[in-house]
């Protein structure tokens, strides 16, 4: 609550001289007397007041009521208060007296002297001014005091020699010693910047006011602000140069220019464009002097260094617009070179780390990403393409190029996880690139997925654990994910899986199993419903050959031959080319026998032999050295050497005319019977080749270390012939599913626009397939009568039931 | 090419009389092929082939029922869809005689 400045001045005058104890007192009591009646406690002597002191604290009410208690009886002592008789009196040249004792000390405090008053007798005198109305006058004769000190201290920046260290130590200097001064006059005129000038909207505080004049008279001097930022850009200049700088003095002058509220005007725009000309020149030069991983490491570094800049001297309003400065310059402006010229080579040397690091600068700047995504896509798809192009057909290539693609998704798998943080753009990124790629040949990928899947799956393959194994397979899935002719898998894949299944070649069976359930996952129930009707067929064929071997007829037909069957469902199965051969005749009996055994348990069918696929298991005796085998070998070469039993020697043709195996067929097989390692017969002449005019003899000689031993078919190359013909009838295939799909989706919508029927057939087919083929399909519907166009639409047709 | 099967090391020398066959058949394993006997492989009902489950039972997974039945008229049909038919018009579709079956396949 303040004080009646009037009252109280009148007390402190009189009081004067007395113990600062009674003063204090005697001012408690005008306080509360003056609620009462402010003009007469200046009549009241000293013991009058020290009675009323203490009827104060026995009875406060009594002084409220003393009208009252005049009227009461009893009343001994009359209290009466009259007006002092002079208005007390201030000194007259109080205010000068004053002003000279506060202008002695503010002169001291500004050289630095010790003052010869008290604090407090300083600070008494201030709130006596202030008290006698004097604070006007008083704030215009401090704040010239102030203006003349800060005006004399400007001279020293405006010599002509001067050095940017040695001047920014002065400004500092100057600056910490106004700042200190200020403090001090603050102090002692805490009163006055209390009263008057917080009072007084239109002056400043003591302390803006120093800041003001030091502005206004000091910094705000052309030449010295600019000597005062260029010190500091040229400061800042060094120690991005690589020097050592005195921080401390940076900060200082840094925090007085924002104290001074022109850091931003007179110092950051300079100091940006003097970063934005250091690291323009800088981004151009070292693009072209070093190599991108340098240059990314560099970049870093600087950007570590402007935040520990930020950090120590700095403004904190500063960081955005330098960090992103540096960016710009640094980054922005060079991302296309940055990735043109080094992301192909990082990632070709699967550089983790400074992956790592491009990736977290890029995501620093505006499209940074973006651009980066784009260039990772188009590296995968012209490595990829590199890996699965083969202009020659050259085997050796293709040959590996099912695990190179394999190894090159892990690489970058490793790469997106660890480098570019699992981002989903670059995941998508990663999958469009493959599936553009690895179409970019047709079918050939397709096929040799197939094919390496079956190398995995085939008996003999013991480098992997069942686990090791099972993710390898997913890895494949993801392959073949890709692949857009998944037809052509199947049907490459299906082959495979015959051969794996009739010769019993299969590593495991579980690991078949499970391949058949992705494929199932990835492709649904209808890609692979053959596939599994193939193995149904093998355990329906066990069934058979067991209830078979129950069967009287077979006791009697059998002669001692351990028959095994396999019948296979047409249309689950690839189809093999149809041939007629000739068996001996208790061969002929033994399939005659089951033949009429299985079509009298399963009527409406009929089988037709596929020799090309049976094998057996030959008793031989070699009679010059007494010797006994077993030959594991094909139909055809069990055939050929049955023929023996009746005569030595055999011309090519002779054999070529009992069995009825087709030519090619023949050659392969005389070859692996008398040119390979084991060779149960002899061919003259001797040779390589099986030529027409060739004669065959029983080797009675054969000698070979082991009982049982497994002559093996020389494969066919399986190469063009085989090949082809698989991927043709695919083609040949796709024309049915064409067919069979519009049909199933005519039959359903009745009636379909010719637009909306082709795009439900792109939903439906798992081929690369194009519009006119579809067209050429649908016409050909047409002329077959199962559909016809709208009478007046041509573009809409309807289904014919 | 030949390879050998790490197998039973070479069992008894026998030095006998030159033996009638110099190769006997120990085991045989015979493959064939199964269809079903038909004139004509599609089914002229839902026009799939015969060998292919009809539409209904692909789509149901019933790929192992759907069988073939033939008429008396030799024309064969998948058994599932001729019994469809046969409930709105007790003939042949292909040749109009009435439909007996003559059997069904299984």
């Amino acid at each position: 609550m303040p004080l009646s400045s009037a009252n109280k001045r009148a007390l402190s005058e009189e009081n004067k001289g007395e113990p600062a104890l009674t003063s204090k007192r005697s001012r408690t009591e005008s306080k509360n007397r003056e609620l009462d009646e402010p003009e007469s406690c200046a009549t009241m002597t000293e013991p009058q007041k020290k009675a009323n002191f203490s009827a104060l604290s026995g009875n406060g009410i009594s002084r409220h009521a003393s009208p009252l208690a005049n009227a009461k009886p009893g009343a001994a002592k009359k209290l009466v208060i009259k007006n002092f008789k002079e208005k007390p009196q201030i000194p007259e040249n109080f205010e000068e007296q004053t002003w000279l004792k506060l202008a002695e000390a503010v002169g001291a405090i500004q050289r630095s002297c010790a003052i010869r008053y008290s604090l407090e007798e300083l600070y008494q005198a201030v709130e006596n001014m202030c008290s006698y109305k004097m604070a006007a006058g008083l704030y215009q004769q401090l704040q010239s005091a102030c203006m003349k000190h800060v005006r004399a201290n400007l001279q020293q920046f405006l010599g002509d020699t001067y050095d940017h260290e040695q001047f920014l130590k002065m400004m500092s200097n100057c600056w910490q010693a106004h700042c200190r001064q200020m403090i001090m006059i603050r102090s002692i005129f805490l009163f006055l910047d209390r009263t008057y000038v917080l009072q007084t909207s239109s002056i400043l505080s003591i302390w803006d006011m120093g800041l003001d004049l030091f502005r206004t008279h000091i910094i705000s001097h052309r030449t010295v602000e600019a000597r005062t930022v260029d010190g500091l850009l040229n400061l800042i200049e060094r120690e991005r140069a690589g020097e050592t700088v005195n921080r401390q003095l940076l900060k200082n002058l840094l925090r007085m220019l924002t104290d001074l509220q022109i850091y931003q005007e007179a110092f950051e725009k300079k100091f940006l464009e003097a970063t934005e000309r250091l690291y323009s020149a800088e981004g151009q030069r070292l693009m072209q002097e070093r190599d991108v991983p340098e240059y990314l490491a560099h970049v870093d570094k600087r950007l570590n260094e402007e935040n520990e800049r930020l950090l120590h001297y700095l403004d904190s309003s500063t960081k955005k617009p330098l960090i992103s400065c540096v960016e710009k310059q640094l980054l922005e402006q060079h991302l296309a070179q940055i990735l043109q010229k080094g992301l192909t080579q990082l990632l070709d040397e699967n550089r983790i780390a400074d992956l790592t690091l491009m990736n977290q600068l890029f995501s620093r700047v505006k499209d940074g990403l973006k651009e980066l995504c784009t260039a990772f896509s188009s590296y995968i798809k012209n490595t990829g393409r590199l890996i699965v192009v083969n202009p020659s057909n050259d085997a050796e290539k293709d040959k590996d190029m099912v695990q190179n693609l394999l190894d090159f998704k892990d690489k970058l798998d490793n790469i997106i996880e660890v480098c570019f943080a699992q981002n989903p753009k670059f995941v998508n990124a990663m999958k469009e690139a493959f599936e553009n790629f690895i179409n970019q040949r047709q079918n050939k990928p397709a096929e040799l997925i197939a094919k390496y899947v079956d190398s995995k799956l085939r008996a003999g393959n013991k480098e992997a654990t069942e686990e090791e194994l099972e993710k390898l397979l997913d890895k494949i899935m993801v392959l073949f994910r890709f692949i857009h002719g998944k037809d052509v898998f199947e049907a490459f894949y299906k082959k495979d899986l015959a051969k794996r299944l009739l010769v019993g070649k299969s590593a495991s069976v579980d690991a078949e199993k499970s391949m058949l359930s992705k494929l199932k996952q990835e492709c649904g129930g209808g890609f692979t419903s053959k596939l599994e009707g193939m193995f149904k067929d093998m355990e329906l064929s066990k069934d058979i050959v067991l209830a078979f071997k129950q069967h009287q007829q077979y006791l009697d037909a059998s002669q001692a031959i351990d028959l095994t069957v396999n019948i296979l469902t047409m249309g689950y199965w690839p189809t093999y080319p149809p041939c007629e051969v000739l068996l001996p005749s208790e061969m002929v009996y033994l399939q005659e026998v089951f033949k009429k055994f299985y079509l009298g348990k399963h009527s409406g069918r009929k089988l037709q032999w596929q020799p090309t696929l049976g094998h057996c298991v030959l008793k031989a005796e070699f009679n010059s050295f007494g010797v006994r085998k077993e030959l594991q070998v094909s139909l055809f070469q069990t055939l050929c050497l049955l023929l023996f039993n009746e005569n030595n020697e055999y011309t090519y043709q002779e054999i070529k005319t009992a069995t009825g195996i087709e030519d090619s067929e023949l050659r392969r097989t005389l070859q692996s019977l008398a040119c390979g390692k084991a060779r149960v017969l002899h061919k003259t002449p001797k040779g390589k080749d099986v030529e027409d005019g060739d004669k065959f003899q029983f080797n009675d000689e054969f000698k070979h270390k082991l009982y049982r031993i497994k002559i093996n078919q020389i494969q066919m190359k399986e190469t063009q012939e085989e090949n082809t013909s698989t991927t043709e009838r695919v083609f040949h295939d796709r024309q049915y599913q064409v067919d069979a799909a519009i049909v199933r989706i005519m039959k359903m919508r009745k009636t379909l626009t010719h637009n909306l029927l082709i795009s439900e057939l792109y939903n439906q087919l798992k081929f690369p397939v194009k519009p006119a083929d579809l067209k050429k399909r649908i016409e050909s519907l047409i002329d077959r009568e199962y559909m016809e166009r709208d009478k007046d639409n041509p573009n809409t047709y309807h289904y014919v039931a | 090419m030949a390879e050998e099967m790490d197998v039973d090391r070479e069992a008894d020398k026998e030095t006998s009389s030159k033996p009638e066959k110099m190769f006997t058949l120990k085991k045989w394993n015979l493959v064939a092929m199964w269809s079903w006997d038909v004139e004509c492989d599609t089914c002229a009902i839902c026009r799939v082939q015969v060998m292919d489950a009809c539409l209904r039972c692909q789509s149901e997974n019933k790929q192992d029922d759907c069988v073939v039945v033939w008429g008396d008229c030799n024309h064969s049909f998948h058994n599932c869809c001729m019994s469809l038919w046969v409930k709105q018009n007790n003939r042949c579709p292909l040749c109009q005689q009435e439909w007996v079956v003559q059997r069904i396949g299984k």
